[in-house]
């Protein structure tokens, strides 16, 4: 455990359903810290890739290296402990509890990864700008609202890895920037963040950039950023 | 000292997150309020038909057969062979031998055979108070009679006559061929015997009243061809005085110490003959028993559909949260806490329509009781508790199968959208 180890490590990963190679062979790895990007066209495996790193599905072949642990052959109920233990999920549906209010939501999360917090799960919300609106129900938000509640929930547990499935899809240019702002600060604190996009300027927002076609890298490419 | 702390975070931790599960148990059941209200409308529809059943089914029975044990006749006294009545004088004789027993009522009878519109009927002339007092279970369609001059008529009267309460009838009395009328007068024809005593009343004048008929009475026993009024107006009708052909005891004792009294009675006070009447009889226990098992059948299938409706609601209400299931779960929930929460809703709604459906099947159970046995029905309050939980282990068992398959959801799935 002395040298850094990268925080995911992708072998050779491959997800197969029936004859369509949704993931065919790919190779990655995410250093601590790193904002990246993932864009390609629709149905080139974004989705795949995340449900894969983020826990969620098993890869059919490939070794998968989370955070020092190899998430290949885990059991449903190991794979939900990484979940709730290290990963932060942000959607582009938001996927919100209707019935639970803002505050709520976030502290849905923190009844599954360790303990229920109000206090802090408020500071969560202010976090992202919406401590008034905590004791609203998702109804009563807007997308932009609604998107930043699934921002505070995805992070109220400090996750080693952010998971961003085209966050800014539903939303307009404004609230674009809300999220965009949010992630800036994430990852000058030292986050790990994943964003799948459609939108270049929100793939370029990233420091590192990766392509996918037809289950396969075909691009990588690296931001400067002043 | 690590430990202590260790232990007492652990408390509070475990105190939190129980705390947060009932806050979302507790949002989801009234924050969905329509989808709840089917769910609570499901289980309720079939705690109100089961509570109600069930209400009457051991309450009405428990009812009758206490008035059956507490009220009626238990014991007639007559006239003995050949005395056309019961001596008034007898009656202090048979007062004293009763003293020991609580006697709870005591009502005279004398009959006589009336006409209405040229037919003979058979009236009793009895004290109204007293049969009402033992004969709580008797149905009156009207009134009881509120002072002289009004009858009830029984039921079957009431039908071949054309009458109802409120209508006027005129009676008549003597004047008819007397062997004819001995002959038709009932009881063992003890009341007939007017006439064979007195033939040369045979040719009597008529008398003729006017009566209002207060009430039509239903038993389904005799007294369902029978005219009672108060013996007042049958003795003014019919002359004489303090002529019993039937006089009838209610006494709190089981049937072997009315069969002493009987016998003592009958041997020691002059001109009476005492027997013992039986009030629930067999096929009265047969009835009832019968009442219960054909109650019983019907609730049971009540249940089978209760069950069925309870856990088709619960599938649809499970499979519109399907998507917040997966999301629970991507958030790290595993199946097992998904279970629990679901599972622990639909004992939640399970209580909530048990305690609705029980409080309307008590309400229903009342008004079904008043409109067919007229009389109102108690609370079993154990009978409540056990609706309630019926309904909840039902709503319980209706949600395992449909909770079980929806916890197994992929959690994939929520990235996919919907
Ligand atoms: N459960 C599944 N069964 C069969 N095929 C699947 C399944 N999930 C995904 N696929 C297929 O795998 C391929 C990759 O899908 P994926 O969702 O990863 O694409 P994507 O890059 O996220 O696309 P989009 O930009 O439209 O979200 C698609 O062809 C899809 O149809
Ligand atoms: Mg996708």
């Amino acid at each position: 455990m002395t040298e850094p180890r990268d925080l995911l490590e992708l072998a050779e990963v491959s997800k197969v359903y029936g004859d369509l190679r949704a993931l065919d062979e790919v190779s990655l790895s995410v250093p601590r810290g790193q904002w990246l990007s993932i864009v390609g066209p629709s149905g080139s495996g974004k989705t795949t890739l995340m449900n894969i790193v983020g826990a969620m599905d098993r890869a059919s072949s490939g070794s998968v290296l989370l955070d020092g642990v190899e998430l290949s052959g885990m059991s449903p109920k190991e794979l939900a402990q990484i979940r709730r233990d290290t990963v932060g999920l942000i959607f582009q549906k938001f996927h919100l509890i209707g019935h639970l209010t803002a505050l709520e939501n976030v502290m849905v999360a923190q009844y599954y990864h360790s303990m229920p917090d109000e206090p802090e799960a408020l500071a969560a919300l202010d976090r992202v700008g919406l401590r008034e609106r905590a004791a609203h129900l998702p109804s009563q938000l807007s997308g932009g609202e609604q998107q930043r509640v699934c921002i505070a929930r995805a992070l109220i547990n400090y996750p080693a890895l952010i998971l961003a499935d085209e966050p800014t899809g539903n939303l307009d240019a404004a609230n674009e920037q809300i999220v965009l702002d949010i992630f800036r600060t994430l990852h000058s604190e030292g986050a790990t963040l994943i964003v799948v996009t459609h939108d270049p300027d929100v793939a370029a927002e990233g420091q590192r950039e990766v392509a996918l076609d037809h289950g396969r890298m075909v691009r990588e490419v690296f931001h400067v950023h002043p | 000292m690590a430990n202590d702390v260790g232990a007492r975070a652990g408390t509070v931790a475990r105190r939190a997150r129980r705390a947060m599960f009932w806050r979302m148990v507790a949002r989801s059941v009234t924050r969905r309020r329509s989808r709840v209200l089917i769910a609570v409308l499901a289980v309720g529809i079939g705690a109100t038909t089961l509570f109600a059943l069930a209400s009457i089914a051991i309450d009405i029975p428990r009812q009758m057969t206490r008035e059956m044990r507490a009220y009626g006749a238990n014991l007639l006294v007559m006239p003995q062979d050949g005395d056309s009545a019961v001596p008034v004088a007898a009656l202090a004789g048979i007062d004293h031998l009763l003293e020991a027993a609580e006697v709870v009522g005591r009502a005279p009878y004398r009959y006589e055979t009336l006409r209405l519109n040229q037919a003979p009927y058979l009236t009793a002339g009895t004290d109204l108070g007293a049969v009402r007092k033992v004969s709580p279970y008797w149905y009156v369609e009207g009134d009881w009679p509120g002072g002289p001059g009004e009858v009830l008529i029984g039921q079957d009267i009431a039908e071949w006559a054309d009458l109802g309460a409120g209508d006027q009838i005129e009676l008549v009395a003597g004047a008819l061929g007397g062997p004819a009328a001995s002959a038709d007068a009932g009881l063992g024809g003890q009341a007939g015997s007017d006439g064979g005593d007195q033939p040369q009343d045979v040719i009597e004048e008529e008398a003729t009243g006017l009566f209002a008929v207060a009430g039509v009475l239903t038993t389904g026993g005799t007294e369902d061809e029978l005219i009672l009024m108060a013996l007042g107006d049958l003795e003014n009708l019919a002359g004489g005085a303090g002529e019993y052909d039937v006089v009838e005891y209610s006494v709190a004792a089981d049937s072997a110490q009315i069969e002493e009294l009987a016998g003592r009675i009958s041997a020691q006070v002059q001109g009476v003959a005492a027997a013992p009447v039986k009030r629930l009889t067999e096929s009265d226990d047969y009835v009832l028993s019968m009442l219960r098992s054909l109650l019983a059948l019907i609730a049971v299938i009540v249940l089978v559909l209760t069950m069925i409706g309870v856990s088709t609601t619960m599938m649809a209400v499970v499979a519109e949260r399907q998507g917040e299931i997966a999301l629970r779960k991507a958030l790290g929930a595993n199946v097992r806490e998904v279970e629990r929460e679901f599972l622990s809703e639909g004992l939640a709604l399970g209580a909530v329509g048990g305690i609705l459906g029980t409080g309307l099947g008590y309400l229903l159970a009342q008004v079904i009781s008043l409109n067919v046995f007229h009389r109102s029905v108690g609370m079993t309050w154990w009978l409540a508790v056990v609706s309630v939980a019926v309904s909840t282990l039902v709503a319980w068992v209706a949600a395992l199968v449909p909770v079980r398959r929806a916890a197994e959801v992929d959690p994939a799935t929520v990235l996919r959208g919907e």
